[in-house]
C-alpha cells in the first residue's frame, strides 16, 4: 500500500511537471475536450429538463372535461358522480369560470391582459379528473375520453396522454440518436486528443528513453501521463459544467426571467446530479483513454522498453 | 559478471558485431576499445538489452539477457549503472532529482532517496550543485551527475560508453579517477572508449574490437 501511495505521489508531481512542461499541447487537448463536453452538456441539459417535464406530467395524470356554458348544476353533479365511481379515478374537482380565469392569469402573466380586455370571461367551467399514476391511467383516461366526449353537457374532453406519448417517443429517439452521435463524436475526440497528447509524449522522447535506460518500468513512465490525463479530464469536465450552467442562466436572463415558455421547459432546472456525474465520467474516460493511447502507441517507448 | 558466447548482431546486411566471445570477471576494470564502427556501442546496447543479439548468448550477472522477458528488463537495467557520452540527464530535473530518479524507480522511500542522492553527488564533488539544472552545469559537471546517477543504487556493474568523449583531457582524467574509485569499492567497470592515451595511462585490461570482432583481450588476465 505504501508503495502505491509513493508511486501515486510521484506520478502526481511528475504529471504537474508534464502539464507545465508542455502548456500549449495540454491547453489544446483540454480546450478540445471542454468544447465537446460543453456541447454534450447543453444537449444533456435539454434532455434532462424534458425528462423532468415528462415525469411531472406522468405523475400528474388528469383529464379535463370542459362543460357547456348552459350546463345545469344537477347535470354537472351527475357527471361528477359518474366519473368518481370509475375505478382508477382518485378524485374529481370542479373548476368554475372564475377559477379558470385566475389560473389562466397566473400562467399567462402579461399576456393575460388580452383576456382581461374582454367584457365576459370566455373560459369554460370544467371538471378535472385525477387518475392514479401508472400504466392503468392511460387505459382509464382513454375510456373516459371515449365515453364522455359525446355526453350531454360536455363540450370537450382533453386528455394529454397522446401528447405525452409523442414527447416520450421523441425523447427516446433523442436518447438513442444522441447516444449514437455522441459515441461517434467522443471517438473522434479521443483520436484528436490522443494525437495531440502523442505530441507531448514525442516532445519528451529523450527523457522517456533515459527513464527506461535507468530501469523505469513502462508503467512507471506512462503513469504521469495517465495522471495528467485524469487532471485534464477533471479540469475539462468541471469547466464545461460551469459553462453549461452559465449559458443556462444567461439564456434564462435573456428571455426575461422565464416569460418564454419554451425556455422554461428546456432550461428551467440545472443539470441533475445524474447528468453531472455522467459528464464528469465521460470527460475522465475520454481523457484517460486518449492519454493511454498516446503513451501506449509511442513507437520510441515500445522499442526502448524491449 | 559478464559472459558473451559467440555473439553476433546484424542490422539487415550490416554486421555490427560478429562472433564475439568475452568474459569479464566480477570486480574487474576493463576497457573496450577500437575504431569508430568497431561495435563497442553495440556490445553495450546488447548488454543493456536495448538490442537483441542475432545469434549467441549474453550473460550479465547470471541473467541470460537475450532470453529475458520484457517484464524483467527494468530489473536488469536497475542492476547496471550506465554512463553515456552525451550524459543523458533529464533537463527539467535538478541534479539531485536526476540522481534520485533511479532510487524513485527502485521504490526507495523519498526521505532516503534525497539522502542517498546527496551522498552520491557528494562523492563526485557536486554537493554544492544539488538544485542546479543540467543546462546550468558544465560538461564535466554533467558527466559527474551522470556518474552519481549510475552508482547511486550501488550497482554490481557499471557500463560507460565514451564517457569522456565530450570532455577535455583534464576532465577525462578526473572522470577516470572517479571510475577507479568506484571500481575500488567492488563494482565491475566496463568503459568503451577510443581514447588510447587514457587507456595507456590507466593500465587496465583492454579488449580490442575491430570490424565487430574481438582481436585482443577477450579472456580475463
Amino acid at each position: 500500500m505504501n508503495a502505491f501511495w509513493h508511486k501515486l505521489r510521484f506520478f502526481m508531481g511528475d504529471a504537474w511537471e508534464e502539464l507545465r512542461h508542455s502548456p500549449g499541447v495540454n491547453l489544446l487537448a483540454v480546450g478540445t475536450l471542454i468544447a465537446v463536453l460543453f456541447g454534450i452538456g447543453l444537449v444533456a441539459l435539454v434532455l434532462s429538463n424534458v425528462e423532468t417535464f415528462v415525469s411531472e406530467l406522468r405523475n400528474d395524470m388528469r383529464i379535463e372535461l370542459y362543460l357547456e356554458d348552459d350546463v345545469s348544476e344537477d347535470r354537472r353533479e351527475a357527471l361528477r358522480r359518474e366519473l368518481s365511481s370509475i375505478e382508477g379515478v382518485t378524485h374529481v374537482e370542479h373548476i368554475d369560470k372564475q377559477q379558470a380565469l385566475t389560473r389562466y392569469q397566473d400562467w399567462a402573466g402579461e399576456m393575460a391582459l388580452l383576456v382581461d380586455a374582454l367584457e365576459n370571461n370566455p373560459l369554460p367551467e370544467s371538471l378535472e379528473v385525477f387518475l392514479s399514476p401508472g400504466l392503468v391511467a392511460e387505459t382509464v383516461g382513454s375510456r373516459i375520453y371515449v365515453e364522455f366526449s359525446n355526453k350531454e353537457g360536455v363540450e370537450q374532453v382533453r386528455f394529454d396522454r397522446e401528447l405525452l406519448g409523442r414527447i416520450e417517443a421523441l425523447l427516446n429517439m433523442a436518447r438513442v440518436g444522441g447516444g449514437g452521435l455522441g459515441l461517434l463524436i467522443l471517438g473522434a475526440v479521443i483520436f484528436v486528443m490522443a494525437s495531440v497528447l502523442r505530441l507531448a509524449v514525442y516532445a519528451r522522447r529523450d527523457e522517456i528513453e533515459i527513464m527506461l535506460l535507468v530501469g523505469a518500468t513502462p508503467s512507471f513512465v506512462r503513469g504521469p501521463f495517465l495522471v495528467a490525463g485524469v487532471a485534464q479530464g477533471l479540469i475539462s469536465s468541471f469547466t464545461a459544467l460551469g459553462l453549461v450552467e452559465a449559458a443556462r442562466r444567461a439564456a434564462l436572463g435573456y428571455s426575461g426571467g422565464g416569460s418564454v415558455a419554451l425556455f422554461d421547459l428546456l432550461l428551467a432546472h440545472a443539470l441533475s446530479g445524474r447528468f453531472v456525474f455522467a459528464l464528469i465520467a465521460v470527460g475522465l474516460t475520454v481523457s484517460c483513454t486518449a492519454a493511454w493511447f498516446a503513451v501506449r502507441h509511442s513507437q520510441g517507448l515500445r522499442k526502448i522498453a524491449g | 559478471m559478464i559472459r558473451l558466447f559467440n555473439v553476433s548482431k546484424r542490422y539487415n546486411d550490416v554486421v555490427a558485431v560478429s562472433g564475439v566471445t568475452l568474459e569479464i570477471a566480477k570486480g574487474e576494470f576493463v576497457f573496450l576499445t577500437g575504431p569508430s564502427g568497431a561495435g563497442k556501442t553495440t556490445l553495450l546496447r546488447l548488454m543493456l538489452r536495448q538490442e537483441l543479439p542475432s545469434t549467441g548468448q549474453i550473460l550479465v550477472n547470471g541473467r541470460n539477457v537475450g532470453a529475458l522477458p520484457a517484464a524483467k528488463i527494468p530489473a536488469l537495467r536497475r542492476s547496471i549503472g550506465v554512463v553515456f557520452q552525451d550524459f543523458k540527464l533529464i533537463q527539467r530535473k535538478t541534479a539531485l532529482d536526476n540522481v534520485a530518479y533511479v532510487l524513485n524507480v527502485a521504490g526507495v522511500p523519498r526521505s532516503q532517496q534525497r539522502k542517498q542522492a546527496y551522498e552520491a553527488l557528494r562523492s563526485v564533488g557536486l554537493n554544492h550543485k544539488l538544485s542546479t539544472y543540467p543546462s546550468a552545469l558544465s560538461g564535466g559537471e554533467q558527466q559527474r551527475v551522470a556518474i552519481a546517477r549510475a552508482v547511486v543504487n550501488q550497482p554490481a556493474l557499471l557500463l560507460a560508453d565514451e564517457p569522456t568523449g565530450n570532455l577535455d583531457p583534464d576532465l577525462a582524467v578526473e572522470i577516470m579517477r572517479l571510475f577507479r574509485e568506484i571500481n575500488a569499492r567492488g563494482t565491475t567497470v566496463l568503459v568503451a572508449t577510443h581514447d588510447r592515451d587514457l587507456i595507456e595511462r590507466m593500465q587496465r585490461r583492454t579488449v580490442i574490437l575491430e570490424r565487430g570482432q574481438v582481436i585482443a583481450g577477450g579472456e580475463p588476465a
